[in-house]
């Protein structure tokens, strides 16, 4: 049985963010290696000032008291907690590319790779999932 | 209350966190050790077990107090407890322990006895043995039982050692175990 699980994040809201680091932090505390790739719109979850303003869809802004109330972690916290749980963080070179943006526009720890990257490590990862 | 060797508070905190949290706090604990986990996530007790069963940890049970949530994990290697052998001689089986009539004595830990055990079977988890042999007697015959043999095997060696002679060590034990049981919780 495969011990990897790989996840592509091509969406950059806050619901997206929590259906990205909720698995990957559970995965994480299985035990299972767990790599996310971030591409277009997903690179917002690990920008450096981005992932503290991540909107809801429009028309669900109030979930935001709900999200107050069941006490969930703001989305920073996760991203901390993935990193420190082994998580490792791809960003798509070729969306960086054309958003004009840089590795240090992102969180530290992360690595920067493309498409073959995330390919070669998701080959015989399973489940792969997509947000 | 059962009895837990660390206890980790994760009231009010939303999945993932519970997972989390118990994923930290396990690797404070020995092998064989029992962690509660406090939370009030509802969801906590299908995640909790399904977390257990992936990283190769024995849940044990949950009890639930109003909205509270008490969960009891045990924590196993895999690895050492699958390579252990069974080296005591004098053994019984799961059906001859319970035809005996005879003292079954239930080494697990306090909260693996409390959801579950033979009903009249007396508990004196492993690592209490030493201190607890006073209150056998050694002309009676004990059917030394645990989970999967492996702690009864011990338990009986250690208890042969101490001039024991009647011991038998049950096996499968209770994964094995289909019979009526005893809780002391709810």
């Amino acid at each position: 049985m495969t011990n990897k699980v790989a996840i592509i994040a091509a969406n950059g809201g806050l619901f997206d963010a929590y259906k990205v680091f909720n698995i990957a932090t559970a995965a994480a505390a299985s035990e299972k290696e767990v790599e996310i790739f971030f591409t277009f719109e997903g690179l917002n979850l690990i920008h450096k000032q981005g992932m503290h303003a991540l909107e809801m869809p429009a028309g669900k802004e109030h979930f935001a008291e709900g999200f107050k109330n069941a006490q969930v972690p703001a989305i920073p916290q996760l991203v901390e907690m993935a990193q420190e749980l082994g998580v490792k963080f791809v960003a798509c070179q070729m969306t960086m590319d054309v958003m004009g943006l840089t590795k240090e526009d992102f969180v530290d720890g992360i690595e920067v790779g493309g498409a073959v990257t995330f390919l070669e490590y998701a080959k015989d990862a399973a489940p792969t999932l997509t947000f | 209350m059962i009895k837990a060797d660390v206890k980790l508070d994760a009231k009010g905190l939303a999945c993932p966190m519970p997972i989390v949290k118990a994923k930290k706090a396990m690797q404070g604990l020995e092998d064989g050790q029992v962690l509660e986990v406090v939370a009030t996530d509802k969801g906590s007790k299908a995640d909790l077990a399904a977390w257990a069963k992936t990283v190769g940890h024995q849940y044990i049970g949950t009890t639930e107090e109003g909205d509270v949530l008490y969960h009891y994990i045990r924590k196993c290697n895999p690895e050492t407890s699958a390579a252990a052998e069974k080296t005591f001689e004098q053994t019984a089986t799961n059906e001859e322990a319970i035809a005996a009539g005879a003292t079954i004595l239930d080494v697990r830990e306090a909260a693996e006895y409390a959801f579950g055990h033979i009903p009249g079977a007396k508990s004196i988890p492993m690592g209490e043995l030493a201190d607890r042999m006073g209150e056998l007697n050694h002309d009676e015959v004990i059917y030394v039982i645990c989970r999967t043999g492996t702690r009864s095997d011990m338990a009986a060696k250690q208890l042969a050692e101490a001039g024991f002679t009647k011991v038998y060590n049950v096996l499968p034990g209770m994964t094995g175990y289909e019979g009526e049981l005893q809780k002391e919780v709810e």
